[in-house]
């Protein structure tokens, strides 16, 4: 019961503003309305911060598409230059940072509850410490390593304490011994049939499946949830129109869209993630819609309805923070089933050619799996992880995410 | 709870909840010859049955078919009736919640169903609505803080320190502490959530509060707090209020005025102490009778509605309640023992409806007859007794006139010509209650009433003589 909390509470909370009449704070009685209606409407700070965010990087995009002169590098000082990937990877990431970091610092209660929750499952928190390193290496790894060259000299290199019979290697990098050459840790993971370094690759291959898995999902969750939202809010015509629209793009063959774009403009790993993100939203705003259709009766519609709360106002703070349950379920399921995508598309050589991503590894040691095991083995295994991270993380969100879910668990 | 509550008040504020100059002056004000605050005429809300993709309309339900009643300043007005009756509809569209079809709504002189957008959501400050289910009249991703600012934050108050400030005050003004204002609307029970909802009503600091069906869904012993917790904020504020119910106690208990609906219309409407003290309407002595009283030896009034609530989709002709009325009228030229007369009229209305089935009658029979095989060993005679049986309609009726014409009736009904059947009883029995719609009307006792029986000055039926001497 709520009686018995402790005293200083009302006290803390009551004289927190300071902008009240006089000695005492202010009550709703003293609400002058006339006085809101007249007053500017200021922005809150946290909308004008997120406002400016945005500023900033539309006007870098703006600046690197158009007025820097073509060819040239974004940052020429510092010899940075983003590609439309690293673009849109910013902007999925600025995106995070303001819609899930930012609430959850907000709402510092909530965020603990969730976390208590979360922590139930032991499996979620280690795959989120996987997840964690995954995304860090792969953000800073291919900022400090240079890409992996093909350097015949160092093929077959065994990994660090492992060792393969003497002939395999080119030249053995390590120390040979018993006709046998040992692993070292000039290359800890081993090398490539045409001597790449397995562990620089799949550096690189850790930040390609993040940002597939990343950015599609931005792109998948914007799209699907204002989609699945509006139809259900409003219902009618617009209602229908959306609708039949998700049910023309789910009949829609993406793969062989893929295919031609690749036939007609090269692999990219830029168009792979639009088009899977753009053509792929179908089934999830189905979900948001059905789940918004049940909210959307729920008397604290009426009642935000009641206090002259716009179509907005109901659709950004009651519909879209009551699918988010659905929603991130789905999406836990979507990340790692594009990345797996990606990584198929890339073992078939059907990926981007210049980028080092897992599938082209483990592709590239398939025909030695015989005497080189670890070429695609050790992708394979990040790979499998990685999925497998993903997977538990969605299990245990959808878990912790249900605020009525407190006390019928443990 | 009251007590804890004013000894938390910090120092700087008095001990007794104070009055603001605008609820005061509303409090002067609260006299019933003035100026009304909410006067609502023929308010109708109909929504359209459609069909096939072109959404054809092929017929309406009526869920409110014209009502007015005024609410004063200070005054708190109850509608009551049955579920279904329309009276939730009433609420929702008399504040736009849902656009009403047809009919004006006006508040403090000013027609609200002409406002704009704009001036609605200024509207919506002046009246504040609290929900049934208080399960789902909050969000369960919300805090309590939030929910009751919410409409503070809607309306602009877009300074986060004042709005918690409000939110601290009203929480300990209806018996929370503060610091509740952190919770989730999962950790509290459905008292303190009701709570919450009339916190987040006065946050406007509205005129009037609108409370749907308020404490329907909590405990009994729940449900006396949270009304008197709204008495208490109606005298302190000047609040008028509109409460909606179903409970007769819930109505007696804390409103002055009651408006008793049947089927989208009010039938009965005057001050409270006079519409339990002597109802004029017959379904209101039929609610009334239906309240169980704590006297073992009372066995009630023996009010008993018979049938079904009609659809609102097709409401019944005339007076809408003469399909269930115990005490429908007379046809003249006839005497009937009330009662009896009632169950013909079922059986009427049956007929009417085409649900009498002579086939199910002779089934029945057979059943209860042991030596018959087959339906056609059931004999005419024995079916038109167990029709008779089936609507409780003794043999023979008291007047022989109206005998011969039921007798004939049944006859033709037996041998398959429903249609003369239903032709003879229509032309026979005829009441003026399913061809004349009775108008609200001042009666003797003070309220207002629609019967036809008021109208055409006739006694209400002393049906609790009929039933006791049986």
């Amino acid at each position: 019961m709520s009686v018995d909390n402790d005293p200083h509470g009302s006290a803390g909370a009551g004289s927190g503003g300071g902008g009240g009449a006089g000695s005492t704070s202010e009550t709703f009685e003293d609400v002058d309305w006339e006085k809101v209606d007249d007053a500017h409407r200021s922005l809150s700070l946290k909308a004008i911060i997120i406002a400016s965010i945005y500023t900033v990087f539309a006007a870098g995009v703006i600046y690197d598409y158009v007025i820097k002169t073509p060819g040239t590098d974004t940052i020429g000082t510092l010899g940075v230059n983003l590609q439309a990937l690293d673009w849109l990877y910013i902007l999925t990431l600025l995106s995070i940072l303001c819609f899930v970091v930012v609430p959850l610092y907000e709402n510092k209660r909530m965020t603990r509850y969730y976390w208590r929750q979360f922590r139930k499952n032991k499996a979620a928190v280690v795959s989120l410490i996987y997840l964690g390193i995954i995304f860090v290496i792969g953000s800073i790894g291919p900022r400090f390593l240079d890409r992996p060259t093909v350097d015949p000299s160092s093929a077959y290199q065994p990994p660090v304490f492992m060792s393969v019979e003497e002939w395999m290697p080119v030249e053995c990098a390590g120390e040979v011994s018993g006709g046998r050459c040992h692993g070292t840790w000039a290359h800890p993971l081993g090398t490539t049939h045409e001597g790449k370094d397995i562990l620089v690759s799949v550096i690189y291959g850790m930040e390609v499946s993040m940002q597939v898995g990343l950015i599609a999902a931005m792109i998948t969750i914007t799209i699907a949830a204002i989609v699945g939202v509006s139809a259900a809010y409003f219902g009618g015509w617009i209602d229908a129109v959306l609708m039949r629209y998700v049910d023309i793009q789910i009949t829609f063959p993406t793969f062989f869209l893929y295919l031609m774009v690749v036939y007609l403009y090269g692999g990219s790993l830029f168009s792979m993630i639009v088009i899977f993100g753009l053509l792929g939203w179908g089934g999830i705003a189905r979900i948001v819609r059905s789940e918004a259709l049940q909210r959307r009766e729920e008397e604290y519609v009426l009642a935000a309805k009641n206090a002259g709360a716009s179509s907005f106002w109901t659709m950004r703070r009651h519909l879209l923070p009551n699918v988010s349950n659905s929603v991130i379920t789905a999406v836990t399921l979507l990340i790692p089933g594009l990345i797996l995508f990606e990584a198929s598309l890339a073992f078939l050589g059907l990926g981007d050619p210049t980028i080092p991503s897992w599938g082209e590894v483990i592709a590239s040691g398939r025909d030695d799996l015989q005497y080189a095991w670890w070429i695609s083995t050790i992708p394979g295994v990040f790979l499998f992880f990685t999925i497998l991270a993903f997977n538990f993380i969605g299990d245990a969100l959808r878990d912790a995410l249900d605020p009525r879910s407190e006390g019928s668990g443990e | 709870m009251v007590g804890r509550m004013r000894a938390r008040h910090r120092s700087g504020r008095p001990e007794v909840v104070t009055v603001s100059n605008r609820s005061a002056d509303r409090r002067r004000g609260s006299n019933e010859t003035d100026e009304p605050l909410l006067s609502v005429r023929n308010l109708k809300k109909h929504y359209p049955i459609t069909e096939g993709i072109l959404s054809k309309e092929v017929g309406r339900v009526r869920a409110v078919d014209g009502i007015d009643f005024d609410v004063h300043p200070g005054e708190t007005v109850g509608i009551v009736g049955e579920s279904g009756c329309g009276k939730s509809t009433a609420a929702s569209s008399l504040i736009r919640l849902e656009e009403p079809t047809e009919g004006t709504v006006q508040f403090d002189g000013e027609d609200i169903t002409e406002y704009d957008s704009d001036e609605m959501k200024a509207f919506r400050r002046r009246v504040q609505m609290i929900f049934q289910d208080p399960e789902s009249s909050f969000d369960p991703r919300m805090s309590i803080g939030d929910a009751i600012a919410e409409p503070l934050t809607v309306q602009g108050l877009t300074d986060k320190g004042r709005r918690n400030e409000i939110v601290a005050d009203l929480l300990e003004r209806v018996g929370l502490s503060a610091s509740d204002a952190d919770r989730y609307p999962h950790e509290l029970s459905g008292g303190q959530k009701q709570r919450v909802g009339l916190a987040r009503a006065l946050s406007m600091n509205p005129d009037m509060i609108i409370a749907d069906e308020p404490v329907s869904a909590l405990d009994v012993s729940i449900q006396s707090e949270i009304l008197s917790l709204m008495n208490d904020l109606q005298e302190n504020f000047g609040l008028s209020i509109l409460i909606i119910s179903h409970n007769l106690a819930v109505i007696r208990q804390i409103c002055d005025r009651v408006a008793v609906m049947y089927l989208g219309e009010i039938v009965e409407l005057g001050r409270t102490d006079e519409v339990f003290a002597n109802p004029q309407h017959p379904y209101t002595r039929a609610l009334l009778a239906s309240i169980p009283t704590a006297d073992p030896n009372d066995r009630g009034m023996g009010v008993e509605l018979t049938g079904d609530v009609p659809s609102p989709s097709n409401p019944p002709s005339g007076c809408r309640f003469h399909t269930r009325c115990p005490e429908v009228i007379q046809p003249e030229g006839y005497e009937f023992d009330q009662q009896t007369w009632r169950r013909v009229m079922d059986f009427r209305q049956k007929l009417d409806d085409g649900a009498l089935n002579v086939e199910a009658i002779r089934e029945m029979r057979l059943t209860e007859v042991d030596e018959y095989e087959t339906i056609e060993e059931v004999t005419t005679a024995e079916t038109k007794v167990r029709l008779r049986d089936e609507f409780d309609i003794p043999k023979p009726l008291s007047d022989p006139q109206a005998e011969a014409v039921l007798e004939s009736a049944i006859e033709n009904i037996v041998t398959g010509n429903e249609d003369d059947a239903r032709d003879s009883l229509a032309t026979e029995f005829a009441t003026p209650c399913e061809t004349q719609s009775p108008a609200l009307e001042q009666t003797e006792s003070g309220q207002t009433a629609s019967c036809l029986r008021n109208e055409n000055e006739l006694p209400p039926t002393d049906l609790e003589q009929t039933v006791r001497s049986d």
